[in-house]
């Protein structure tokens, strides 16, 4: 593995390329590319602030940053796993006439929607300074300096998955399907519209391990990390008028999520390399 | 031997036969029944050496294992046994549509062909006027490439290929590079390529460009080496055995 890694340090300035390539390719066409792009999370944020907190019933401070805190990072989880289960076939005329290391395709991938990421998190932190500015609301604290390593873990996590993704899409072209299906089921289980207190709730009167297994789901100890990073002091939350018991992060239950988030992209990144010649074959 | 470009010893390569060439997880689930996927054979105990200065034609029908030797050279494919030893830098010049993206302007796909290549940002600073001025496509090369035609891709493919200055240039079928004029370029370009002491080895149908250029051929024939050697005669041999063949299919047609 270290040599795999000594020769992909070695075409560093190609996995650049790949990157810059796919933000200029996505921002190209239009001066208001970054623009639309952010259209598209604001009208999902708008539906389901109105589902949610008016019709649901759901009182949590500013609900709209609420859920942009978890549902920037969800945006990303997603949009680096779809991309991902494309890039090799994407690439097939490339794969199939040079060399270079096979890894760097599902990196750039991982690495152009970490850009763009962190472009919408820019945005978050205007439209919060806004509030705090103008409104009541949420100032940030000194939780923030967790932000950089929510990040990486997420990064390690969605590599990891990245490349078991991008390679099984080789061989099994329904991959995709599979992984817009599961995306669309983790989508609900994961507390990214809902505060995580209301399965605590729920889960704790059956069992007080089944919350902890909860937060193990993928992206779940992460969201609620993110959460409560983003917006330290959200207040009081309560569902249809009925107070619900807030929770301070739990940083336990992170650490070991932070290591299966680890794990997976060390797995992943051996599974990739095992299969990775075969590629040009199968393309 | 440091005289050595490329040196291959025992290769075989064979390929799983594959019903559809995007498995599903459907076929995968069926073919746990299925006794062991059938193969088909690549190369068979191919051993050859290239020395440094050498250029080389490999010739052969379609379908005989001639793009699968030039993968094998360059890493693309890795063989089921035997080694490959490359001595110097490696490039490959790309075909129409592999190395460039429609939407990115030449210069960026300038770039981009650099670093597939494995070279760095300093390296490509360093080669980007002498690529451009081969290219003679100045006045587009700002220009996306979804508005340049097929003639101005090749040459803007070959011109990154041989201004990165490899030590191994690997062509596959793509000599036919724009104009006769610019034919022409090429060919000089080839030849003061060589006289540098580097080595290109080519694929290709084209038997005359192979005569002009290649000091040397090797015939591959159903993955096997047929003949090697001074290429008018192995391009003879060739051309006899085509020949034979199609009096054959005469006769009993």
């Amino acid at each position: 593995m270290i040599n795999e890694l000594r020769e992909l340090y070695r075409y560093r300035y190609l996995l650049s390329q790949l990157v810059v390539r796919d933000i200029k390719v996505r921002y190209k066409n239009s001066v208001l590319g970054f623009f639309w792009s952010l259209a598209n999370p604001l009208l999902q944020v708008a539906t389901i602030t109105i589902v949610i907190k008016y019709i649901m019933g759901l009182g949590v401070g500013n609900y709209s940053a609420y859920l942009l805190a978890g549902y920037l990072p969800w945006m990303f989880f997603q949009l680096a796993l779809l991309d991902s289960s494309q890039v090799v076939l994407l690439h097939r005329d490339l794969l199939r006439k040079v060399y270079f290391p096979r890894e760097v395709l599902p990196i750039s991938v991982v690495g152009a929607n970490l850009v763009h990421y962190m472009l919408s998190l820019a945005v978050f932190f205007a439209y919060l300074l806004f509030f705090r500015l103008f409104l009541h609301g949420a100032p940030l604290t000194a939780k923030i300096l967790l932000l950089p390593v929510l990040m990486a873990l997420q990064c390690a996590l969605v590599m990891g998955l990245a490349f078991f993704i991008s390679c099984l899409n080789v061989f099994y072209e329904d991959v995709k399907y599979l992984l817009s299906a599961l995306l669309s089921v983790f989508f609900y289980l994961t507390p990214v519209m809902y505060p995580a207190e209301l399965v605590h709730d729920k889960l704790v009167h059956i069992h007080p391990m089944l919350y902890k297994l909860y937060l193990l789901l993928p992206m779940n100890a992460l969201t609620d990390a993110y959460r409560k990073t983003l917006l330290p002091s959200v207040g009081s939350i309560s569902i249809r008028g009925t107070e619900v018991h807030t929770l301070p992060l739990d940083y336990g239950m992170l650490a070991i999520s932070g290591v299966l988030c680890l794990v997976f992209a060390v797995a992943g990144y051996r599974f990739f390399n095992a299969r990775k010649w075969v590629f040009a074959e199968r393309v | 031997m440091m005289n050595s470009a490329i040196s291959l010893q025992h290769i075989n390569k064979s390929f799983e036969l594959l019903r559809d060439k995007h498995g599903s997880l459907k076929s995968a689930f069926l073919s746990l029944r299925r006794s062991r996927p059938r193969t088909i054979l690549g190369l068979q105990d191919i051993t050859l050496t290239i020395n440094k200065g050498e250029t080389v034609a490999i010739i052969g029908k379609n379908g005989s294992g001639k793009s699968t030797l030039l993968r094998i050279i360059s890493r693309v494919y890795r063989p089921n046994s035997g080694s490959v030893d490359v001595n110097g830098r490696m490039s490959t010049m790309l075909a129409l549509a592999a190395g460039f993206h429609p939407e990115l302007t030449g210069r960026e796909n300038i770039y981009f062909n650099g670093a597939i290549m494995g070279l760095s940002a300093a390296d490509m600073a360093g080669n980007i006027d002498r690529i451009i001025d081969f290219s003679e496509l100045n006045d587009f090369i700002d220009a996306p490439v979804k508005t340049y035609s097929d003639g101005m891709l090749m040459r803007l493919g070959f011109s990154i290929a041989v201004e990165t200055d490899p030590d191994i240039l690997l062509i596959d079928e793509v000599l036919a590079v724009g104009d006769a004029e610019f034919q022409e370029k090429c060919y000089d370009r080839i030849e003061s390529f060589k006289q540098l002491g580097r080595t290109i080895v080519f694929v290709t149908h084209d038997l005359d460009s192979a005569r002009r250029v290649a000091s040397r051929a090797i015939w591959i024939n159903a993955g096997k080496i047929a003949a090697d050697g001074d290429t008018v005669q192995v391009i003879d041999q060739y051309l006899a055995s085509v020949v034979h063949v199609e009096h054959a299919t005469k006769e009993i047609g």
